[in-house]
């Protein structure tokens, strides 16, 4: 046990260094990326979901509006359940891999996947398919390495003063995140911001507690630089994680915007509900992480079938 | 010849290795991970004996056992992992010069041991999982060397890492070893001390004399002995005329089999390991198959055929009349579709083959101390807190040897009742903080979730008044994986907790 706590030590101070290099860059990636938006965002309906993807793109101004030749990208699936992607409880391989195909071809010097899983890892990856499916595709998909994580102070926290957070993610040159939109009994809905605790370490059952604030804090050091929300099929109950196919609904839809907290208003109507009733879509709006306000907003509809 | 056997023990042992490493999700296995348990003939006369059934796939070990008809004890020199590993740590001895040669009188023992197990069996307890060499390997490789190797594995990457420089190619060689033969995360055996120190003093043993183990206690090696006595060929053999009496062959003898006479040796004892026809300075000693019978006495007195059995039936009573702990048995969850607890125990050899591949998976089989009595010692049993049953994962009933866990299909499996979860409302935070939490109900793979949750207005410990998510377990949906359990954030025993309340074991007239 004692050599444990030497190792802990040894991996916290040796490393301290790196990690705050890491959201140095971070934040300047942050800032090159804030360039004139055409639109805020893309509601692409009734392609096939790597059209959709291509679409939105598109209508956003290009995916070279955010990944630049050599940088490092992560884009962040939610692998989270040992799930098939018809249970509609882990994101859509073919958006996941149409996302690394668009970011290798804009130069991207490598295309990160991963996300820390609830079920166990392995089967997660494999049954989701995002694992196949994401490196067919060009990307480096890896298992999360526990020896990774960094603990962050989080300056702008308010129930979070510091938590640990992956180091892929923290020294990404472009933060891409792909969620699922899905039920959720605690939050009602599980979206963009929720994602975000896919790549956080240490017990996040302690985050489900005054979770409107706690998700809100997480997402003030890790901050997408593009949403891209997969609503090709939507979990409506049973949700994170389903299981029963009749809880699931077939949207075929892509949300994309840069602002999260867009992305996640527009996708919360997707159920029936309010942004202005969600917790931590106040909280965040508050915080200046994003609008909520989506009747405000400049919104591109495309009707691929049309 | 001794080339070619320490070939076969290397094949044999890297084929161990292979099947233990294999016993991982995803299994797809091209030989099923139990087969070197099937070959053993100790674990099936005793789960035969112990059950009173015929269990088709044991049928191999009796195969391996009729062999020894022809072979002696071959098995113990050219395939048993424990003797390989045992002559692997013989180089200890000789570091240490360590040179003594105990009384052959112990030879004996083994035979009490094998006594006491078979008696114990008939009476319907299952005692091999103590004795049985390859039980010995698998349950040691599983819980004591498993952990340690995954451990030893990463930190070396961990250290190399932190150098800084060709991380991406070490990234790549760690993943690739994850992938075959790390575990994703380090694994965790609970008692893994004490299986530490079963399989190091075996192997300490050989300081007192080489193979000690082999020789004086293996009740394996004294059934193959057994046979041996009886063989029909006749094995090592001595050209009388050309033994210059120089004595190597004797000193040379991991069994102390060969006599005074440098002549003639105990077939019971010879493993046929060919070292005394390697060592021989006049190539006096070759090894023949040809027709040969003469038994040999098995140096069992009746004396001590009466006192091994007495020991068996004192121990059988000791355990079977241990103080019944309600509290400590309650807790006790099986793996699904365990046969009913009296029968899972008989059949049950202990071999944390389940543990093993549970590990890689929601990893919520342990190795018992005394949770479930003495006599439920090393068997599997549910470790909520630190592991759950994966919904998806049907895979510890598919490297079970003995079908103590019936291997269910996935479907079958999901419906299985290992036991129920029951909230702690003193330690759940919605009821003891007035806080929604819901991570239980998050976690619960069920398609219609078996936590369920009322919305109420509560009073919170400041006396502010909120709206809280009361969560509470549906008895009727619950199946007992414990995934809640494992995942409750609450510190120390949690706010929700497993029983086998409402359990199902698997049984043949009543299936699921």
């Amino acid at each position: 046990m004692k050599s444990m706590e030497r190792r802990e030590f040894l991996k916290i101070a040796g490393l301290a260094g790196l990690a705050l290099t890491g959201v140095g860059k971070l934040d300047l990636a942050a800032a090159t990326a804030q360039q004139p938006s055409p639109v805020d965002l893309a509601v692409i309906q009734n392609g096939d979901p790597a059209a959709m993807v291509r679409k939105s793109l598109e209508v956003l101004g290009g995916i070279s509006r955010f990944v630049k030749k050599g940088q490092v990208v992560v884009v962040k699936p939610n692998i989270g359940w040992d799930r098939v992607p018809e249970q509609a409880a882990t994101t859509n391989p073919d958006v996941v891999a149409e996302i690394v195909r668009l970011c290798l071809k804009a130069g991207a010097a490598k295309v990160k996947v991963f996300d820390k899983t609830c079920n166990q890892a392995r089967r997660c990856y494999q049954r989701s398919q995002i694992e196949k499916a994401a490196s067919d595709a060009g990307a480096e998909v890896s298992h999360i390495y526990p020896q990774k994580f960094r603990k962050v102070t989080i300056s702008q926290g308010k129930e979070l003063k510091s938590w640990e957070f992956y180091q892929d993610a923290l020294e990404a040159d472009v933060f891409i995140n792909v969620p699922i939109a899905k039920h959720h009994s605690l939050s009602r809905v599980t979206l963009g911001l929720k994602n975000i605790m896919g790549v956080i370490g240490e017990n996040r059952g302690h985050i489900h507690n005054r979770f409107d604030v706690k998700i809100v804090d997480l997402n003030t050091v890790i901050k997408p630089q593009l949403t891209i929300l997969d609503a090709v099929r939507i979990l409506m109950d049973n949700g994170p994680q389903g299981g029963n196919l009749n809880d699931v609904k077939e949207m075929n839809m892509i949300i994309a915007g840069a602002d999260p907290v867009a992305v996640d208003a527009y996708g919360a109507t997707l159920f029936g509900l309010k942004p202005e009733n969600l917790g931590f879509l106040q909280e965040a709006q508050r915080r200046n992480l994003g609008r909520m306000d989506i009747q405000k907003l400049k919104i591109e509809k495309v009707n691929l079938k049309a | 010849m001794r080339t070619a056997r320490r070939i076969s023990q290397a094949i044999f042992f890297l084929f161990f290795l292979y099947l233990f490493f294999q016993a991982a999700y995803p299994y797809e296995p091209f030989i099923s991970s139990d087969t070197l348990l099937r070959f053993s003939p100790l674990v099936a006369i005793t789960t035969l004996l112990a059950t009173r059934q015929w269990i088709g796939p044991l049928v191999f070990a009796f195969i391996v056992l009729g062999l020894s008809i022809a072979l002696g004890r071959y098995f113990c020199g050219w395939i048993c992992p424990l003797g390989t590993t045992i002559d692997a740590a013989d180089w200890l001895r000789r570091k240490l010069k360590r040179q003594s040669q105990p009384s052959r009188h112990l030879r004996t023992w083994k035979f009490t041991m094998l006594i006491l197990l078979l008696v114990a069996a008939i009476f319907s307890l299952q005692l091999a999982w103590l004795f049985d060499p390859i039980v010995i390997m698998t349950r040691s490789f599983t819980a004591a060397l498993f952990p340690i190797f995954g451990f030893l594995v990463q930190s070396l990457f961990d250290i190399l890492i932190r150098f800084g420089v060709f991380q991406d190619s070490l990234y790549a060689v760690n993943d690739f070893l994850r992938e075959s033969i790390l575990p994703l995360e380090q694994v965790y055996f609970q008692n893994s001390v004490l299986l530490l120190l079963v399989l190091g003093s075996i192997l300490l043993l050989t300081l007192l004399a080489r193979r000690y183990w082999c020789r004086y206690l293996c009740p394996l090696g004294a059934l193959f002995g057994g046979f041996a006595s009886l063989r029909l060929t006749r094995g090592i053999t001595v050209a009388g005329d050309k033994c210059i009496d120089c004595g190597k062959c004797q000193r040379e003898c991991k069994m102390d089999a060969i006599n005074d006479d440098f002549r003639s040796h105990s077939r019971v004892e010879c493993i046929e390991c060919m070292s005394c026809i390697s060592v021989c300075p006049t190539q006096a000693i070759s090894y023949r198959l040809n027709f040969h019978w003469a038994p040999e006495n098995l140096d069992i007195s009746r004396r001590r055929f009466l006192y091994s059995t007495a020991g068996s039936v004192i121990t059988l009573a000791t355990i079977r009349t241990a103080f019944p702990n309600k509290i400590a048995h309650g807790a006790v969850v099986r793996p699904p579709g365990a046969l009913p607890e009296g029968e899972f125990l008989d059949r049950c050899v202990r071999c944390q083959a389940c543990s093993k591949i549970c590990s890689s998976t929601g990893a919520c089989l342990q190795p018992a101390l005394l949770e479930s009595g003495l006599e439920g010692i090393w068997s599997p049993i549910v470790n909520a807190r630190h592991g759950y049953c994966e919904y998806n994962c049907n895979l510890c009933g598919q490297v079970c040897p003995t079908g103590a866990i019936h291997p269910l299909p996935l479907d079958a499996k999901q419906k299985m009742r290992m036991g129920t979860a029951y909230f702690d409302k003193s330690r759940c935070i919605p009821w003891y903080r007035a806080e929604d939490c819901l991570v239980c109900e998050e976690h619960c793979p069920l398609p219609d979730k078996a936590i369920k949750f009322d919305i109420r207005e509560a009073r919170a410990p400041n006396g502010e008044i909120r709206v809280v998510k009361f969560p509470y377990v549906d008895e009727s949906l619950c199946i007992g994986c414990g995934i809640c359990v494992t995942k409750c954030p609450v510190a120390g025993p949690g706010g929700i907790f497993l029983t086998n309340a409402l359990e199902q074991r698997w049984e043949e007239n009543n299936p699921i």
